[in-house]
């Protein structure tokens, strides 16, 4: 239907058509200069288009991703402290007596009473004495029972080398979701990459054509299982197993090892399948010469062919490194819930995505301090998984071999 | 091959609609048979609060315990075939006060606590005389697993210490022994989590959020396992996720009362309190559609509150709601 309609399109027009008749010759050649094809600039334009727009949503995550950590370290917090005035007060009061429930309040602090910025100068006993109306805010009257909220300041410093993770208190520092992280997809290459490359180097030089071709697509149907199934699989599953091994006060009910080598099994047909194509692009004339000085299957295999793939290999190493970080449903339902800033893989603790998830599974409301510290944790993500496609580009280009 | 998807598709259309009809069938059963004669006086005074019979909006704030039964009752209100809008906001009994008395922009006020007298005072200046119904009791459950042979009871002060500064359990009392603590806490976002801070930690979250390693979770079942997990791990979540799994967890007195409907209901267990629904007689009148909702709640609460996870009201608290609520409309009860 559409060809149809588009050769109509590019017809000459009537007029032309007339004229065709008395100047053969220059028509002919007008011809030849200019047919438009506009069913090849409609394709090429949306093909363009198609590259384009996921182009401008990657800047669309990376512009909202800044944006809102910009949020986070420019701006203060405000985190309610539970602290009630235990009566309405005046606009000019600077005395005034607060309940004994709640968050303890701490001098040469500011609080904010509703829209009011106050200065905390002393306190003694319940009555505290304020500096009113401070950083350009307006002193007003307040109604008793209304709760001071605490000035939270995450500074960069503080984020990278705090090892508590508790914004709603005033802790931010990522350590603990950081190692967490590590530490499970530290334990998925561990277990993905000698599996991995073992697989690749057994369909591509010891496997038969047919074996080859039952094997790899049973492999590829690893990446295709769903990874809610693979975190329940990991928590009912895996961590029962871990725990008969090594025994239940050993291992927590949560904790990173399950949800490691389960990630270890999820990437295990990345690093196998690019491996594999790596592993068969080097020439046989290789394999050929290395046969012909009289070595075995195994060290041509270990001493020549792997090595002179090895940059595809570790491509493929990388790139399953950035999917076990990147990883979330898994951490979430099998490594546990909380930061915890341990380095022993049988705890439980919580990983950047696991957090992530957690904090926006909740009806927190916009521009609370969670709810802001999670774009922080996701722009560190994204800036490692960055990190990480960059270095693995490099060591592409620095270890390539190239054959003619 | 385009024929093909379309027919496909058309194929998939249908089946969802049959599935969409078979699904609002099964909901949209009237469970009209299972109205108990309530207190009210005639049959012709009940059929005036039939949904069917009433329309126009019902706009309800406060509590965010309160929410998930409300949303049930309102739910099952619109499913028996109310047509009218009836919005439920969770935003915190306080705040709900303050909508309903100061503002007075709701026609019900959800509360997790009886309402305070400044708070009266305040509905009473712009002409409204708040009225109570009780809507059932909310208790925590703080639970071990079954594995755990040292703990059959803390005190409130205990309780404290376990969830904010212990770090092993010989920390709290010295004849426990001397391992982790394995802490499981709802959510932040939660309102378990907050009744929990303020019941235990005096309104204090930094004192759980300083503990070490608790792990969080919104979802009861996660906590659960958690729990089962160690006989050295502790947690706590609504009574309604214990109740589900007595074989395999064990549950705590606190300061010697053990958390049952007799103990949440009278107070005496110290993480129990009363949930409520206020409005106002004039509003009531005024609008058929409130009271319709009223009497509506009161009369299928108990139906939904266990399925929601709190207990029933006592029956004397449920007979005071409903002569407050005959009260409020000016017929003498039966």
């Amino acid at each position: 239907m559409n060809i149809r309609l588009s050769i109509r399109h590019t017809e000459p027009p009537n007029e032309a058509m007339e004229k065709q008749n008395t100047e053969r010759g220059t028509l002919l050649a007008s011809d030849l200069q200019k047919r438009p094809r506009l069913r090849e600039a409609a394709i090429q334009s949306f093909l363009f288009l198609c590259g384009f727009l996921s182009i401008l949503i990657t800047f669309g995550i990376i512009y909202e991703l800044g944006n809102e950590s910009l949020l986070f370290f420019g701006q203060t917090q405000w985190s309610s402290t539970n602290k009630p005035l235990a009566a309405a007060i005046s606009a000019d009061q600077t005395v005034i007596e607060v309940g004994t429930q709640g968050t303890p309040l701490q001098e040469g602090a500011q609080y904010r009473i509703e829209e009011e910025i106050v200065f905390l100068q002393s306190i003694d006993g319940e009555m505290i004495t304020l500096q009113r109306g401070v950083q350009g805010s307006q002193a007003a009257p307040h109604s008793g029972g209304l709760t001071l909220q605490a000035a939270l300041q995450p500074d960069l410093v503080e984020f990278f080398t705090g090892t508590e993770w508790a914004p709603h208190n005033g802790k931010f520092g990522i350590l603990p979701l950081l190692t967490a992280t590590l530490i499970v997809s530290g334990i998925a290459i561990v277990v993905a990459v000698p599996l991995g490359l073992a697989t690749a180097v057994y369909l591509s030089e010891y496997a038969t054509q047919r074996a080859r071709n039952t094997l790899k697509p049973i492999l590829e149907i690893l990446a295709g299982v769903p990874t809610v199934v693979y975190g329940f699989f990991a928590l009912t599953f895996m961590t029962p197993l871990l725990r008969s091994i090594l025994g239940a006060e050993v291992v927590g009910i949560y904790n990173m090892a399950s949800a490691g080598i389960v990630i270890g099994i999820l990437i295990l047909p990345f690093v196998s399948t690019v491996s594999e194509d790596a592993l068969n692009a080097v020439p046989r004339s290789l394999r050929e010469a290395a046969y012909g000085l009289g070595a075995t299957r195994l060290e041509t295999a270990v001493r020549v062919i792997v090595p002179a793939a090895f940059s595809g290999i570790a491509a493929a190493i990388i790139l399953a490194a950035s999917r076990a970080i990147g990883e979330t449903m898994i951490v979430a339902i099998a490594s546990g819930a909380g930061p915890n800033f341990t380095f022993n893989p049988f705890e439980a603790a919580e990983t950047m995505t696991g957090h992530i998830v957690r904090i926006s599974g909740g009806d927190l409301s916009f521009n609370s301090v969670d709810y802001n510290s999670i774009f922080a944790v996701g722009l560190m993500l994204f800036i490692m998984t960055l990190a990480l496609n960059i270095f693995s580009q490099r060591i592409v280009r620095r270890f390539r071999e190239i054959y003619e | 091959m385009n024929r093909k998807i379309q027919t496909l598709l058309a194929l998939l259309v249908l089946a969802s609609l049959a599935l969409a009809a078979c699904g609002s069938a099964a909901t949209a059963e009237p469970t009209q048979a299972s109205a108990e004669p309530t207190a009210g006086p005639t049959e012709d005074a009940e059929a005036q609060f039939s949904p069917l019979n009433v329309s126009g909006d019902i706009i309800t704030a406060g509590s965010s315990t309160v929410f998930p039964l409300s949303e049930r009752m309102a739910e099952r209100f619109r499913e028996e075939g109310f047509s009218g809008n009836i919005t439920v906001d969770s935003i915190g009994s306080g705040a709900g006060f303050e909508r309903f008395c100061e503002a007075g922009e709701t026609d019900i006020s959800n509360a997790s606590r009886a309402i305070h007298e400044d708070e009266t005072a305040a509905c009473q200046a712009i002409g409204r005389e708040p009225i109570e119904f009780r809507a059932g009791t909310d208790a925590l459950a703080v639970v071990v697993s079954q594995e755990n042979d040292f703990v059959t009871e803390v005190t409130l002060a205990e309780l404290a210490q376990i969830f904010s500064t212990a770090v092993n359990w010989s920390d709290v009392r010295p004849e426990w022994p001397n391992e982790p603590i394995q802490r499981f806490s709802p959510g932040t976002d939660s309102g378990t989590y907050d009744y929990f801070v303020e019941a235990v930690l005096d309104d204090d979250p930094s004192l759980i959020q300083n503990s070490v390693g608790t792990q969080y979770s919104e979802d009861d079942n996660v906590l659960v396992q958690g729990v089962l997990g160690s006989p050295y791990a502790i947690g706590y979540f609504g009574y309604a996720y214990y109740a589900e799994n007595t074989g395999t967890l064990k549950i705590l007195t606190i300061d010697g009362v053990e958390p049952n409907e007799v103990t949440a209901e009278d107070g005496s267990y110290p993480l129990s309190r009363p949930l409520f629904i206020y409005s106002d007689a004039t509003l009531m009148t005024e609008k058929p559609q409130v009271a319709a909702f009223i009497h509506f709640y009161l009369s299928f609460v108990n139906e939904e509150i266990v399925d929601v996870g709190y207990f029933p009201a006592s029956d004397a608290a449920m007979q005071t709601s409903w002569d407050n609520f005959w009260a409020a409309l000016g017929v003498p009860p039966m």
